[in-house]
């Protein structure tokens, strides 16, 4: 059985964990440069506002149930929040592939049905208490049946739901353009083969499904009915994020040999990035460390524990070098000497189409791209004074175009020192 | 699912013979923040915890994954608004177990300060235990 997590609303809930004040208001969360609603509260969508729609188009308009909160993408919040997640999941499952910033799949120990929805509830409640994210579980025999899984547990109190061994009744229920993997342009054909259900295609001939849509539509097909066809990253549409790791064959105990797996899968994911046109914010860093577990009781074990960061990228970007240059400031700060290695891996997220709205990164002059001695000293001042208190007159003392707009932005209150939560 | 891939290379040179001896050195990650997923850190501003030890801009470590008892010292959002406080909890007249009306009360260490009750018109959410202060001399 394979197990899909995600976080319902995600990017509005971890936002809340930040600000209890968000509890039940009607927020949503923009997307890069404040451009336009990437995630809505359940108050939010309940006032008929689609996904997508425009900030500028929202922001004067008012509304009889108090106002509308809006929120810039907090991307240093939402990655280290997702992070935690995943390595909670981790401890409690066989294998996790995550699949976006918001969602994972897992192998879970148990098998039964009735164990398998305990494990859920369970795993559930672990993450509403440690991370303060509730979470959509859904278990069946394949990916794409978790899918359906998932999207009927998160609708139900207790957030779980266990596909029954005939699911015949619930895909009569679910139009075929909704399975996932089934691209948009599809619904046609399949409406003229008289594939309307997720039943009917699961139950039609295979020489018509493939005539339909290729062999990717059969494999969709063949998951249907139970049969595992899709076991690596294999979503179709544009990805939301994108991630890249590996098992290394050996542990790796030095510091170049870390750095290196890593810059190894930067290139690799970069590489996928750019294939799908595509610009990132920023990262998710981490590596799997096996360790003693130390604590002051004494010696409790051996554990695989998970070290990560996030950082953010001067701009979205689809550049290697860039890249690198960001993570390796970080880097000093992950690797600890005389740890073993088992793992490291890089995920990209806040990703945007190339060009477009970024085209006044052309005059953005190459040594701002430096991270020369005096920006680092630059930066740690503003890490230390809060942001941008100390930047180069030639950077301009007015609007930079070229930063990233984010004027509704929440404290960054788990991945930067001057921007903690305050209590009273 | 997950086939383990070599990746990158790991140079073997000459053993240095005091290796095995060598220990990563004391790390107050691992002695402050036992579970890294669940551990926040916050920021204290006022003196309403004096008492307990905890002053103005100290920072605490807050482990979410610990469900907060009576006496315990604990981050709190009450319509909102952070605040640490100790929590007290009185089990309602005659009950006891499951059930029970239990009644929530943020109490302060500082007299200058009133306890807070949490009433039933009042929204109360439990952010986590504090587990330690750091505070700079």
């Amino acid at each position: 059985m394979v197990g899909l997590v995600d976080g319902n609303n995600f990017f509005v809930s971890c936002e809340r964990v930040v600000n209890p004040k968000l509890n039940g208001r009607p927020v949503a969360v923009l997307s890069n440069n404040d451009g336009c609603c990437v995630a809505r509260s359940n108050e939010f969508k309940a006032l008929g506002i689609k996904m997508g729609t425009p900030y500028y188009q929202l922001k004067d308009r008012e509304f009889p149930k108090g106002d509308l909160v809006f929120c810039s993408s907090n991307y240093e919040l939402y990655g280290d929040l997702s992070r935690r997640i995943v390595s909670i999941l981790r401890d409690e499952a066989l294998d996790v592939e995550q699949y976006s910033i918001d969602e994972a799949f897992i192998w879970p120990p148990k098998r039964s049905p009735d164990d398998l929805f305990a494990y859920g509830r369970r795993l559930r409640a672990k993450i509403l208490q440690w991370v303060g994210i509730p979470c959509g579980i859904g278990f069946a025999p394949t990916k794409t049946l978790a899918k359906i899984a998932n999207h009927i547990g998160k609708k139900r109190p207790e957030g779980v739901f266990v596909l029954p061994d005939d699911p015949a009744e619930i895909l009569a229920s679910i139009p075929a353009d909704e399975v996932w993997g089934v691209g948009r342009r599809l619904p046609v054909k399949l409406r003229a083969e008289r594939i309307l259900s997720a039943k009917d295609l699961r139950d039609a001939p295979d020489d018509v499904i493939r005539s339909v849509g290729g062999v990717t539509l059969l494999r969709t097909a063949m998951e249907l009915r139970g049969k595992p066809c899709l076991m690596n990253e294999n979503g179709g549409a544009d990805p939301d994020s994108i991630t890249c790791s590996r098992s290394f064959g050996e542990q790796v105990t030095t510091k170049d040999a870390l750095m290196e797996s890593i810059a190894n899968f930067t290139a690799q994911a970069a590489t996928k990035l750019r294939r799908h046109g595509l610009l990132a914010s920023g990262c998710n860093v981490y590596a799997q460390v096996v360790t003693a577990g130390m604590f002051e009781g004494g010696f409790s074990g051996w554990a695989d524990n998970f070290h990560g960061y996030t950082v953010m990228f001067p701009q979205p970007t689809d550049a290697t070098n860039v890249m690198l240059r960001t993570i390796r400031e970080g880097f000093d700060a992950l690797f600890m000497p005389g740890a073993r290695y088992r793992k490291s891996g890089i995920m990209f997220f806040g990703l945007e189409k190339a060009g477009g709205a970024f085209q006044a990164d052309l005059f953005v002059p190459a040594e701002k791209r430096e991270a020369s001695p005096l920006y680092r000293t630059i930066d740690a001042l503003n890490a230390k004074l809060g942001r941008t208190k100390v930047f180069s007159a030639a950077e301009g003392i007015g609007k930079r175009s070229w930063k990233m707009r984010r004027a509704m932005l929440s404290p960054r209150a788990t991945t930067n020192w001057a921007e903690l939560l305050v209590v009273k | 699912m997950g086939k383990a891939q070599v990746a990158g290379s790991v140079v073997a040179g000459f053993p240095s013979p005091a290796e095995q001896y060598l220990e990563p050195p004391l790390d107050l990650n691992e002695l402050l923040v036992r579970r890294p997923a669940a551990t926040y850190f916050v920021r204290v501003k006022g003196d309403s915890m004096i008492g307990a030890g905890i002053h103005d801009k100290d920072l605490l470590v807050v482990d979410r994954s610990l469900t907060p008892a009576d006496g315990d010292v604990v981050i709190a959002a009450v319509d909102g608004e952070f605040t640490v406080k100790t929590l007290r909890i009185f089990m309602g007249k005659g009950e006891r177990g499951k059930g029970a009306a239990r009644r929530f009360v943020l109490e302060p260490a500082n007299p200058r300060f009133r306890s807070i009750e949490i009433n039933p018109g009042h929204e109360l959410v439990m952010f986590g235990k504090v587990t330690a202060v750091i505070h700079r001399l």
